[in-house]
């Protein structure tokens, strides 16, 4: 009995010796590995500092309004999960809001129950009208625009960039509909991608489009690091979600109405992957067949966070301060001048008295001013009270030897 | 008669005036005062003399160092004390602008001193900068003490105030020669009988030199107090070199905004001399009455002053209480009195809209001080026109006066 007990305390001693002789040899970690670990304690590798958005939608007109309540549901989400406004290009056509067909003016709502609505505090679009058009949109992805475009209508990715981009809008096998008057083929969104990753403008795209025959847009891509997936496959439509009987129209999609009610579960600190929410698509609530291109995706998507694309997460990068070449130019003689005179206003407080903390400052203050004027020839010098008195009294004098006169 | 109950009224207006909380405000009003008046500006210099830093380094003070050295010894600088002090100042600008008048009018005393104190007291032109803790009211003080001395004839005293009234502001130097020429004769209305200056001007020399040794002493006071020389070009040059171009009323400093630099040291030397070749004019036309070619250089001053506030025009009205000889021969004086009553709102209001508001513009601004300026010129204009329209008094009704 003693014997298995004394067993027991040597094993316990032998144990928590060999807990603490590991965790005082990992104190030599360096900075580097320290900031590391924790910037990376969320497990995510993906190495983007930033995170930008761009959500489209290609459709206007009133009964297109799921479609512009889609988008705006989408801008919603990814604000909340952290993305600026910045870094969030929205492309609409605007005209459901303030159509004059619209009982709840001013307000886009995408359910029945109206119960938040979308277009309320703070909307910023950025492309609105007749600005959405293809050329805009691939001008926007490329960055080829004019140089009066403002910069709150650029694309100012780079190459630590994740980009979302979400489309919406009537299509087909291979191509949208923009603003029912021009198209964009699955063609030029693949060539435009390419651009951007040519000219470095993003380390990982995520494409997301909810449109008839969705997944047929994405067969074209070709450049690296991009993960796709679409709401419908070929021969497919979309459906919307519900009608709401007041506004007259469809307010939400299927597909759209599933992610977003999706992402309503998860916020910035959500560890959800792409995997988790990719096995969540069920065809029979979404009605129809969403799909997912994730070949060119270098990642395994159980290791991508959905915040790595919807969320404003930020890494950080670390380098060696010895390899940079910022180099402060100082003034040393004046610095060490200031310097000088800042320590004996200092030291002539507290050899005089150790008074309290906020009075001594301003003492100090006040003698620092007092030395600088020395310092820089501003002082009025010495006798100063009795130059002053000096002065008020040979007035005096003047005026009583004037008055004494006639 | 309701007139007795009008200085004790205008006494107490001023008395309750000083102490409500209306400096507050005005002292930052640019009409009412300039950087070379402005008490913002004097607390300033004080705190820095105070904390030894010379006050003249920055450009903020252009107040004279008499301003210094009293502040800083003898008066008060919280704002209530102030404003007591100010009131008082006004006080003895209209007793001794009374006593002018009476020593025009060889009376101990008169039924129209309370007359004449009110329209000195109530003026608004004199009453808010006064508020606004303006230093033109030790301006206006000494000019009226120098011009009360010299009617009284008391030289030294005269010729003292005189050199200090030219210490605290470098314009004040026209009225000088008045000044000796009033010592030399006397202050008694001559303007209906005018005649040849009646003494030798020899006999101003001795008071030349007293002035300019006067002059001297003041001078070396203030350098006592600053330490240097600094303090000439930051006061005195202000008025000859114009380096603060902050709006005032006055009509220099709009065209010196948009003066090229190639010609300003041109343009200041005409705006300075300017002021200058009134002296000798107005002192030779009006030779046989001195005060009253005073009042005329106060008028110039009033007009084109460098740093102009609206006491100084403010100078010039009250002192048209004193010579009640001329009322009948001016030929417009409501012409002058409505300029000056649309000037006045107009100058405030235009202020506030271009630098306030921001829908107007400075020439807005300038408009309004050019409206001043009329209102100025015309006042002056009849002022000498009345003055020599005396001397020919009644003219028969089938005659009338021309000018060659």
């Amino acid at each position: 009995m003693l014997s298995s007990l004394f067993s027991r305390c040597w094993a316990l001693l032998l144990l928590s010796l060999a807990l603490w002789t590991t965790s005082t040899t990992a104190e030599g970690e360096t900075p580097e590995k320290q900031a590391a670990d924790f910037f990376g304690r969320h497990e995510s590798t993906s190495g983007h500092t930033n995170n930008w958005a761009v959500l489209v939608c290609a459709s206007r007109y009133w009964f297109n309004y799921r479609h512009m309540a889609n988008a705006l549901g989408m801008y919603r989400t990814v604000k909340r999960l952290g993305v600026p406004d910045s870094h969030i290009i929205l492309m609409l056509a605007d005209d459901a809001a303030c159509n004059p067909r619209n009982p709840f003016p001013g307000s886009v709502f995408a359910s029945s129950s109206r119960s938040l609505d979308l277009y309320g505090s703070h909307v910023e679009v950025d492309y609105r009208g007749t600005d959405v058009t293809v050329e805009n949109f691939l001008r926007l992805l490329t960055g080829r625009v004019s140089p009066d475009m403002p910069r709150s209508k650029r694309l100012l990715s780079d190459d630590k960039s994740n980009v979302f981009v979400y489309m919406t809008g009537h299509g087909g096998n291979e191509f949208l509909k923009f603003q029912d008057s021009e198209e964009i083929s699955a063609f030029d969104i693949a060539d435009a991608f390419e651009q951007m990753w040519q000219k470095r403008r993003y380390n990982e795209l995520f494409f997301m489009i909810d449109t008839c025959q969705a997944n047929t847009m994405y067969t074209k891509f070709y450049s690296p690091n991009i993960l796709a997936t679409g709401s419908s496959q070929i021969e497919e439509n979309s459906y919307s979600y519900e009608n709401d009987a007041d506004i007259g129209v469809s307010v939400i999609d299927s597909y759209t109405h599933f992610v977003l009610e999706y992402m309503e579960r998860i916020n910035k600190t959500s560890q959800t992957s792409l995997q988790d929410f990719f096995n969540a698509y069920n065809p029979h609530t979404i009605r129809s067949h969403p799909g997912v291109r994730s070949d060119l995706f270098q990642r395994p998507l159980s290791d991508t966070l959905l915040t790595d694309f919807f969320g404003g997460v930020a890494h950080a990068e670390i380098f060696d301060s010895s390899s940079s070449n910022i180099d402060f130019e100082l003034d040393e003689e004046f610095a060490s001048k200031w310097q000088a005179v800042y320590d004996d206003a200092c030291n002539a407080e507290t050899s005089s008295d150790g008074g309290d903390a906020e009075n001594s400052s301003e003492r100090v203050a006040q003698s620092s001013i007092r030395k600088i004027g020395e310092k820089l020839d501003l002082s009025p010098g010495k006798w100063k009270e009795a130059r002053k008195w000096a002065s008020v009294a040979s007035l005096g004098a003047l005026i009583a030897w004037a008055a004494s006169r006639w | 008669m309701a007139s007795q109950y009008v200085f004790p009224a205008a006494v107490a207006a001023r008395i309750f005036l000083c102490f409500t909380s209306l400096p507050e405000y005005l002292k930052y009003d640019q009409q009412l005062s300039t950087p070379l008046t402005s008490h913002l500006r004097l607390q300033e210099g004080i705190f820095l003399y105070k904390h030894d830093i010379d006050p003249y380094a920055g450009g903020t003070l252009r107040h004279s160092p008499l301003f210094l050295s009293l502040f800083t010894t003898l008066l008060p600088t919280s704002r209530l004390p102030c404003s007591v002090l100010w009131t008082l100042c006004d006080f003895a600008a209209a007793y001794s602008l009374v006593r002018i008048w009476r020593a025009r009018q060889r009376v101990s005393s008169s039924s129209r001193d309370s007359l004449i104190a009110s329209l000195y007291l109530l003026n608004p032109y004199l009453a808010l900068p006064s508020l606004a803790l303006s230093t033109a009211t030790f301006d206006n003080l000494s000019v009226l003490l120098a011009l009360m001395f010299a009617s009284e004839g008391r030289t030294s005293l005269a010729l003292l105030v005189t050199a200090t009234a030219t210490q605290l502001s470098i314009p004040s130097a026209l009225i000088v020669l008045p000044v000796m020429l009033l010592l030399l004769t006397d202050p008694v209305s001559h303007l209906a009988v005018p005649r040849i200056f009646p003494v030798k001007l020899s006999r101003a020399i001795p008071l030349a030199t007293e002035y300019l040794a006067y002059s001297v002493a003041l001078m070396l006071a203030c350098t006592t107090l600053v330490g240097s020389w600094r303090w000439i070009p930051e006061t005195w040059g202000a008025s000859i070199m114009l380096p603060d171009l902050t709006p005032n009323p006055g009509l220099w400093w709009y065209f010196f905004t948009e003066m090229f630099d190639h010609f300003r040291s041109f343009f200041l030397m005409v705006f300075s001399i300017h002021l200058v070749i009134y002296i000798m004019p107005v002192c030779i036309k009006f030779q046989h009455d001195p005060l009253y070619a005073a009042f005329i250089l106060l008028g110039v001053l009033g007009t084109f002053k460098a740093y102009l506030s609206l006491a100084d025009p403010g100078l010039f009205l009250s002192m048209f209480a004193i010579f009640p000889e001329v009322h009948p021969y001016l030929r417009h004086p409501i012409v002058t009195a409505l300029l000056h009553l649309h000037a006045a709102p107009l100058l405030p209001l235009f202020h506030h809209l271009w630098l306030s508001e921001g829908t107007g513009n400075a020439n807005f601004y300038y408009a309004s001080t050019l409206v001043l300026g009329l209102a100025n010129g015309a006042g002056l204009l009849d002022a000498v026109w009345a003055g020599l329209r005396t001397a020919i008094g009644d003219v028969e009704p089938k005659y009338e006066v021309v000018q060659e």
